[in-house]
């Protein structure tokens, strides 16, 4: 495969080929500017961008810095938002040549096909372009790269490169540098089909490029430096006969915003740039030295980082071993110094004393997050946002949030008297829900827990730091407005709760649900209910079946607050989760001696959610209970289950007072071996409907005649399990139940309260003893 | 030394003796670290293969596993193969011993029984009650050999052995030395240069003992993964098949359709996933690649002495209950619902897996 020639002395025109983000790319563009001093600058990039060139060359423009790009495309079913980005850090060779044009005061122009060309979005799926760098999956993917590999005995296309070029970054031989990165280009080019490329519009793009070259070099004097992917070089040596396709006015729009590492990384995934960008940054720095102390440097910072975040930190001679691993790896490897991979093989191979599970380790993670690197970049204050942050920065100043800094400052929002109160406490529950950082709630009613409802205020700590933009341009790439950016997190948050278990989803789903409510998402948030209904349906638990229903209930009851304006949705599946709990409840009847407690806990949850449904008037339809609970009535339950469902019965009137009074006395007289048997039912009434107590008097007299009758010895027995089962009642009624039975009995309630005389010399002996007993259990760490 | 009789298996030095020799006579102007017999590089090709020189491939799957091995042989620290039983630890410990020692010989096989004579020094009890400690009535451990001649010593299964007994290679690989006071108080045998150690462990399998940090300290660790590329994994299951079949000189016929039933069944089984994203029960029983050519040998083998010659999904069927039901009975279960939904689903669509489904239905799998 011939290279193409770097320099057209017919046109004196200097065709330099590079990788994006590269940095030995960078640094011989340096060299290169420097000895051909050229008069002009052409750049591979859409040349819509134009206007933007000023403000990326303003001195405070701190790299990663991006272009992002907006267009609406139109698609089968309506227009779609397509977002990308077109990222510079400072070792992106583009950026150089920029910065040094503006330097030397000469023209740079962007020339390749506008942003909103149809050739630009071509290749794109439906998840919309990510980056409008020129395409670099070849370098890493396709026959040559891989046989090339091969042969080098490298692991991927990343590390072919970093060994063929990044290498040579502190040579001075600019001109063999080059030539052969276009010799290495056109043998990737030379794999790919003309078909292949007329489809992705990279014909469409060169002859824009050629176009463009040759409308700039009829107008300017002068050697002219052309920088463009290497892929292009050899297709623009030959003048052609193109036609410059202009960029349509008002067809999109574009923005100078900050980026980060992190996202330069991401976009890796998207054949643009090189992976891990603060490795590349570090060796950018290192370009005049060359990469001698690269290995010794990182790994050093990176222990140094470890021990920084308290994490497991490697000992001196690990470290030193590390470095000396990297600098043999290198030398077996053929290389002048430590490339990207031996540094992490080093580190791979010293600092972790274990197997290495397939997938992945904690160090390794925190070794490429801290290789990607986490700076964000800085834009003048003359450059504009993509519109959600806009429109975000607009609805907060509007309701009075202070944007301008970074400082944390407390706001106290009255959500139900002020209209425009409540629309800033939408927008604090937004922000949290995308989660943005924004605004933590500090205080407030809780409708989703029924916890301090009658609080009037919500307290709100709000602070607008880059990182609040940053996940807003994070998120500009699927919506242009909070509410599509809503839309989206939800969607992905519904998305994740597949992956929880049936009854922890359910509840997460119904957390979800009433956080999009708050977050005044309407009628959007209904697709959360469905994920509901499908975790509530199948849920065999009555118990958790019985605490979603109820949540939802709650959730009803406070539709006004929250802003359901719709409830056709929440009604239909709170009564397909009542129908539900009615199929289950009869089967109460079988469950097991270790269940008997929460079955009871859960009745008694039942009759709670019952009250709840009958004071906010819920569309349950609790006619049906009755039957269900006639249905397990009828089964033979376990004493303590037979009391809880007989209480209930009564409470709903389903059963005559005397039903209930006939059977306690039966079981209270019973011939049942142990005395907890015979107290069981009673505890189950009690574990209910305590209030039968006082409305149901017979339960009192039925007690006491078995208490009366009993021998001294039975009675202590009896006592314990007495005590048992009416543990549910507080000691005001217990005060009163006495008060009952002293009534019945003719005693005189008074003798009740008997006050006890204690001498106070006892009184001053118990006292020392509890302090001393106090000071041991301190001095034991007990107390 | 007698001449070399046939043996069922010869060392790497021997098997590969003609590659080695011209790796040596390629080698002569890299530079060589102190006590090796090849350069780093030649190590490398003679692991990894050089289509100019000739060389095989002999280590698949990981190639920067193998250059992160040769250097950390030449460093102060030991070499610890560490994965999942049958993923060729030993093999790549064999020949990096032999490549760079010459020979793969000086081996310590980890046990329940070894002592710390076996890593130390033993005596020759008639020469020592006759003379008294001497050099001469002083038996030398293999680590105690490839001290004092620079070479590499294996130590396999090194969690086999009890924590002590492995505690008594941290002072050698630290210091690089081991007194010897029976012979005297300055007696110490100095590690000549080219001295390592390449122990190989397994960290999962029940009954191994844990190695104590100070050790693990003196090691450089790499895992040694399964192969996760069904082809890859298929080829070298039938090139390793015929490097069996053909010193016996017999062949079989459709190979290649049972080989690659086998090698999926052995990563669904492997990994709890299947291809298509099924998840199933992982049955606790080692499916490495070496026990697909164990099972897909004797397939073979049962297909050309006991058949007409022609592998099916059948014999797989037949041979590869030995293998999972090795463990625990559980894994017969699992084998069970991995056949009843997995294979029957496959059984449709291909003849083999039909054969297969067909075969392991009446197996007993508990």
């Amino acid at each position: 495969m011939e290279a193409p020639p770097l320099h057209d002395p017919a046109r004196d025109l200097w065709i330099v080929p590079i990788r994006h983000h590269s940095p030995a790319c960078a640094a011989h563009l340096e060299r290169l500017l420097a000895a051909v001093a050229p008069r002009a600058i052409l750049i591979e990039g859409p040349c819509d961008f134009e206007p933007l060139i000023e403000q990326i060359c303003d001195p405070r423009t701190r790299a990663p810095v991006a272009i992002v790009a907006l267009r609406d495309v139109e698609k089968a079913g309506g227009t779609r938002r397509v977002v990308s980005y077109f990222p510079f850090c400072n070792h992106s060779p583009e950026l150089i040549a920029l910065q040094s044009a503006s330097a030397s005061g000469i023209p740079a122009r962007f020339i390749d096909l506008p942003s909103t060309d149809p050739a630009m979005l071509s290749g794109d799926d439906d998840s919309g372009s990510r980056s409008l760098v020129g395409d670099e999956t070849p370098f890493d993917v396709g026959d040559y790269v891989t046989a090339l590999a091969r042969e080098l005995g490298c692991r991927d296309g990343n590390e072919v490169w970093d060994q063929l070029f990044e290498a040579r970054i502190a040579e001075t031989d600019w001109a063999g540098f080059f030539a052969d990165v276009g010799q290495y280009c056109a043998c990737i080019r030379g794999a790919v089909s003309a078909d292949t490329m007329t489809r992705d519009g990279t014909l469409a793009r060169e002859a824009q490029m050629r176009a463009l070259i040759a409308r700039h070099r009829a107008a300017i004097e002068g050697p002219i430096v052309v920088l463009v992917g290497g892929f292009h070089a050899s297709a623009l040596i030959e003048p052609g006969q193109d036609k410059v396709i202009e960029p349509k006015p008002g067809a999109g729009r574009s923005y100078l915003v900050r980026y980060g590492m992190r996202q330069l990384d991401a976009l890796a995934g998207y054949g643009a740039g090189l992976a891990l960008p603060g490795f590349y940054e570090r060796l950018w720095q290192a370009r005049e030295t060359g990469g001698k102390a690269l290995a010794l440097e990182l790994i050093t910072g990176f222990a140094a980082h470890l021990r920084g975040k308290k994490l497991a930190s490697p000992s001196m001679p690990v470290v030193l071993n590390a470095v000396e691993q990297a600098e043999r790896l290198a030398a077996l490897r053929e290389r002048p110094f430590p490339a990207r991979d031996d540094i992490i093989d080093a580190v791979r191979s010293s600092f972790i004393k274990d197997e290495i599970p397939p997938g992945d380790v904690p160090l390794l993670a925190e070794l490429r997050a801290w290789l990607t690197g986490s700076a964000i970049g800085d834009v003048p204050p003359s450059a504009g946002s993509p519109p959600l942050v806009e429109a975000v920065r607009d609805r907060a100043r509007a309701l009075g949030f202070t944007i301008a800094d970074g400082e944390r400052r407390t706001r106290e929002l009255d959500i139900y008297r002020k209209p425009r109160h409540r629309e800033a406490s939408r927008l604090c529950h937004a922000m949290a829900l995308i989660g943005s950082d924004f605004a933590q709630r500090t205080a407030g009613p809780d409708f989703r827990n029924d916890a301090g409802l009658d609080r009037l205020h919500e307290i709100w700590s709000v602070c607008w730091s880059p990182h609040v933009e940053t996940r807003l341009i994070e998120l500009s790439e699927v919506a242009d407005t909070l509410g599509d950016a809503l839309a989206a997190v939800l969607a992905e948050k519904l998305a994740g709760l597949s992956a929880l278990g049936r009854g922890r989803s359910a509840m997460a789903a119904i957390d979800l649900y009433a956080a999009a409510c708050r977050a005044g998402l309407g009628a959007t948030a209904d697709a959360v209910l469905d994920a509901v209904e499908r975790h509530v349906l199948d849920d065999p638990e009555l118990a958790s079946l019985i605490a979603a229903l109820t949540d939802l209930v709650l959730l009803r009851r406070s539709r006004e607050a929250l802003d359901i304006a719709d409830t056709a949705t929440l009604d239909r599946i709170m009564a397909a989760s009542w129908r539900r709990v009615l199929t289950l409840l009869p089967e109460l009847a079988y469950c097991g001696e270790d269940q008997l407690r929460p079955a009871i806990a859960a009745l008694a949850d039942l009759r709670g959610l019952i009250e709840l449904a009958r004071s906010s008037d819920a569309p349950l339809d609790l006619g049906l209970f009755d039957e269900a609970l006639a249905r397990l009535g009828e089964a033979e339950l376990d004493p303590m289950l037979a009391g809880a469902v007989m209480a209930f019965a009564l409470t709903g009137g389903q059963i005559a007072p005397e039903a209930l009074e006939q059977r306690l006395r039966g079981e209270l007289a019973s011939g049942y071996v142990e005395p907890a048997d015979r107290l069981a039912f009673l505890g189950g009434v009690v574990a209910i409907a305590r209030e039968l107590l006082w409305t149901t008097p017979v339960i009192i007299t039925a007690l006491n005649d078995v208490v009366a009758g009993a021998s001294e010895e039975a009675f202590l027995a009896l006592l314990p399990h007495l005590r048992l089962a009416l543990m549910p009642l507080d000691p005001r009624e217990t005060d009163r139940l006495a008060a009952e039975v002293a009534d019945l009995i003719g005693a005189d309630p008074n003798r009740l309260a008997v006050l006890v005389e204690l001498p106070e010399g006892d009184l001053a002996a118990n006292l020392a003893l509890d302090r001393e007993l106090h000071a041991i259990l301190e001095r034991d760490g007990l107390a | 030394m007698t001449e070399q009789t046939e043996a069922i298996r010869r060392p790497a030095e021997q098997r590969y003796a003609a590659e080695l020799a011209l790796l040596a006579a390629d080698d002569a102007k890299n530079p060589r670290p102190a006590g090796w017999k090849l350069s780093p590089r030649a190590v490398r090709k003679f692991l990894l293969g050089d289509a100019k020189l000739g060389i095989a491939r002999k280590f698949y799957g990981d190639d920067p596993l193998a250059d992160r091995a040769i250097v950390s042989l030449m460093s102060q620290q030991g070499l610890m193969l560490v994965g999942e039983p049958g993923t060729a630890k030993s093999l790549l410990s064999e020949l990096l011993a032999a490549a760079i020692s010459g020979t793969s010989a000086l081996v310590v096989q980890g046990s329940a029984g070894t002592t710390e004579d076996h890593i130390r020094y033993g005596w020759n009890y008639a020469l020592l009650l006759a003379e008294g400690p001497s050099e001469r009535a002083l038996v030398p451990s293999p680590v105690l050999n490839a001290m004092s001649s620079g070479r590499i010593v294996r130590f396999e299964e090194i969690t086999r052995c009890p924590p002590e007994v492995q505690d008594a290679l941290i002072s050698i690989l630290s210091e690089k030395a081991l007194a010897l006071p029976e012979l005297g108080p300055d007696a110490v045998s100095m590690a000549a240069p080219g001295f390592n150690v390449i122990a190989t462990a397994n960290l999962r399998d029940r009954g191994v003992h844990e190695i104590s940090s100070a050790l693990k300290r003196r090691f450089n660790f790499e895992t040694v993964h399964p192969i996760s590329d069904p082809d890859f994994e298929r080829e070298l299951v039938l090139k390793q098949l015929a490097e069996r079949l053909e010193p016996a000189g017999i062949s079989v016929r459709g190979e290649r359709e049972v080989a690659d039933l086998l090698v999926r069944t052995f990563q669904d089984l492997r990994t709890g996933r299947t291809a298509e994203g099924v998840n199933l029960n992982r049955p606790d029983a080692v499916m490495s690649t070496a026990e697909a050519v164990n099972v897909l040998h004797a397939a073979a083998l049962e297909a050309v002495y006991l058949d007409d010659g022609r592998l099916s999904g059948m014999h797989v069927a037949r041979q590869i209950q030995g293998v999972v039901l090795k463990d625990s009975p559980e894994d017969g279960k699992r084998l069970r619902a991995y056949v009843d939904h997995i294979v029957k689903d496959r059984a449709g669509r291909s003849g083999v897996w039909k054969e297969f489904y067909q075969a392991a239905r009446s197996l007993k799998l508990g």
